[in-house]
């Protein structure tokens, strides 16, 4: 049973690791971007290091087995986070 | 049975007890409660922070700080409008800021109580009574010596202002370490006087705590004196830990047995303030 | 084969300790500690909501100074601590399993991956103040020094935790299921905070 779950953490620190290389391809964007395209990229940003973070959360934090209250309270804050990171960044972009 | 197992038992009152009056009920805990001096020392903390919130906040304005941008001319113009509030302000505090030491001392006797080694609460005791001095007794004496005299040099007035000022912010540095001490004296307690959560919230405190240095840095922008990060978010969190740590202590005090072994637990609140029936047994 | 440890001390019951994936209520770790983490994110998000609030507000300024950095540098540093928290992960899980060695082995690789990332931190901060980016050089600088410092802070507290991680490991008397899980969620913290301001500093445009 312990080999199948270091086969899931393994499995699941790959994905983060794809997830974070995938950042390289976003890298192809200059200075002259677009706001427009600049806005998709942080967008963009945001939501899959949120995912990473859910991701560490639910594997290596185990709290995938855990309590239902806790499970609902990670998750509840991960939203939390990407409403205000969101929301920051259009608000600076609309009233700045 | 080890002494974490009991309980502080609740004693209900009959209908016609006279300690069901206000008055005599607090007469005879002045009399015969063997834990009013933490009582009174409680309630010193609670009325010092109410005090210090009117006087800084509200009468003084000295909270929010001032810019630090200004220049002279500003800074003399703030404290013309602030000028009556400041001295009567300030007055109060020197009257009666010496309350702000029984926080220091209970949370000293706190650490008293647990399993750790006492000097824990000797270092915290030290250095808590040392930071009340840079920590506020010199913002309340720069800002009233500023108000004092408005006739003086500008450039002199910006000085004791930008003194002030830095004092506060720049004393953080003691809190942080205190804060430290007193979540290592919890996380190492054998003796539950506090939950752990409220180490982790020390530490979380103290954290917030470094994020004021850089305010001898800036003097714009969200990391200068009255900054986003470095004021107002610092705030919003000594704010909630202020809270649960004069709850913390109410809690400590109910619980407290004056003995030297594992803190009971606090009663189980009764399910309603239930009415005695008529004719119960006293 | 005899499965039961002593819990330590301030533990009243004398039952033996769990050791099977069923924790005693259900949660990694002590509960205190998900409150610190928990808030700790919060505060963290408040920080990146305010950077966020003024990036776009002088988006030139930004934009410029991000160039300085080296993404494949901060690239590397991420994959370091997402490593460090595979380990230590795999260490937390050793140790369900009571196989102490392998748990060991995995504490003790945690923390020379931790190490690595505070030595590429430093390499990187050195690199970037010698090409005239301080902190007090545009307001992007700022905060990437002020982020970048009080994440390697939270990392240096984490030694802390991993400290005491190894000495729980070590002895008999102190295994305690509770603390080793605490310790690890602490170390997950702090990989998924430098996450996120990987994504914030180094990606966001």
């Amino acid at each position: 049973m312990r080999n199948a779950i270091d086969r899931r953490l393994l499995s699941a620190w790959l994905v983060l690791c794809a997830l974070t290389l995938l950042y390289l391809v976003i890298d192809h964007s200059t200075a002259d971007a677009g706001e427009t395209r600049r806005a998709l990229i942080t967008v963009a940003a945001v939501v899959v290091s949120l995912a990473k973070v859910r991701i560490i959360m639910r594997e290596f934090m185990d709290v995938r087995h855990a309590a239902r209250w806790l499970r609902g309270l990670t998750d509840g804050v991960v939203a939390l986070v990407a409403v205000a990171l969101i929301g920051s960044y259009a608000a600076g972009a609309a009233w700045g | 049975m080890s002494s974490a197992q009991i309980a502080v038992e609740r004693i209900e009152l009959p209908a016609d007890s006279p300690a069901r009056r206000p008055l005599a009920k607090l007469a005879w805990h002045w009399r015969n409660n063997p834990k009013r001096e933490l009582w009174l020392a409680w309630y010193a903390i609670v009325a010092f922070y109410q005090m210090f919130f009117i006087v800084f906040f509200l009468i003084t304005r000295a909270q929010p700080p001032g810019k630090p941008w200004w220049n002279s001319t500003q800074v003399v113009q703030w404290f013309d409008q602030m000028h009556n509030g400041l001295l009567w302000g300030f007055a109060v505090i020197f009257l009666l800021g010496g309350m702000s030491a029984f926080s220091t001392a209970l949370i000293a006797y706190s650490m008293r109580r647990m399993s750790v080694s006492p000097a824990f609460a000797y270092s915290y005791l030290i250095m808590y009574s040392l930071a009340a001095v840079p920590g506020m007794l010199l913002l309340c004496v720069a800002l009233t010596a500023g108000a004092l005299r408005p006739d003086r040099d500008p450039e002199l007035i910006h000085a004791i202002f930008d003194l002030a000022f830095v004092s506060f912010v720049g004393t953080m540095g003691v809190f942080l370490i205190g804060s430290v001490i007193w979540m290592v004296a919890i996380l190492l307690d054998k003796n539950r006087v506090f939950p752990k959560w409220f180490a982790y919230l020390n530490l979380c405190n103290a954290l917030t705590e470094v994020v004021i240095a850089p305010a001898c840095i800036f003097k714009r922008g969200v990391f200068s004196w009255n900054g986003q990060i470095s004021w107002w978010l610092d705030m919003v969190v000594f704010g909630i830990y202020t809270g649960a740590f004069i709850g913390q202590l109410r809690t400590m005090i109910l619980r407290e047995d004056v003995g030297t072994g594992p803190l009971p637990d606090a009663a189980p609140r009764p399910a309603a303030d239930a009415a005695v029936p008529a004719g119960a047994a006293a | 084969m005899s499965t039961t440890f002593d819990p330590p001390a301030e533990a009243a019951a004398a039952a033996p300790v769990d050791w099977d994936r069923a924790s005693r209520d259900n949660v990694p770790g002590q509960p205190d500690i998900w409150l610190f983490v928990l808030f700790e994110t919060l505060v963290f998000a408040g920080y990146f909501g305010f950077y966020l609030y003024n990036r776009p507000r002088h988006p030139g300024a930004y934009l410029a100074a991000q160039q300085e950095l080296h993404l494949p540098l901060g690239i590397v540093e991420t994959l370091t601590l997402l490593t460090s928290s595979l380990l230590i992960a795999r260490s937390v899980e050793a140790a369900r399993s009571q196989q102490w060695n392998t748990a060991l082995r995995n504490a003790y690789a945690t923390a020379s991956c931790g190490v690595l990332f505070l030595t590429l931190k430093v390499i990187e901060w050195i690199s970037e103040a010698r090409a005239g980016n301080t902190p007090i050089s545009n307001e992007f600088f700022s905060y990437y020094y002020f982020l970048t410092g009080l994440h390697l802070l939270h990392l240096l507290i984490g030694f802390a935790f991993l400290g005491v991680l190894v000495h729980r490991l070590r002895g008999p008397a102190a295994r305690s299921r509770e603390v080793i899980e605490t310790c690890g969620v602490y170390w997950h913290t702090v990989d998924y905070l430098w996450v996120l301001i990987f994504a914030l500093l180094y990606v966001v445009r």
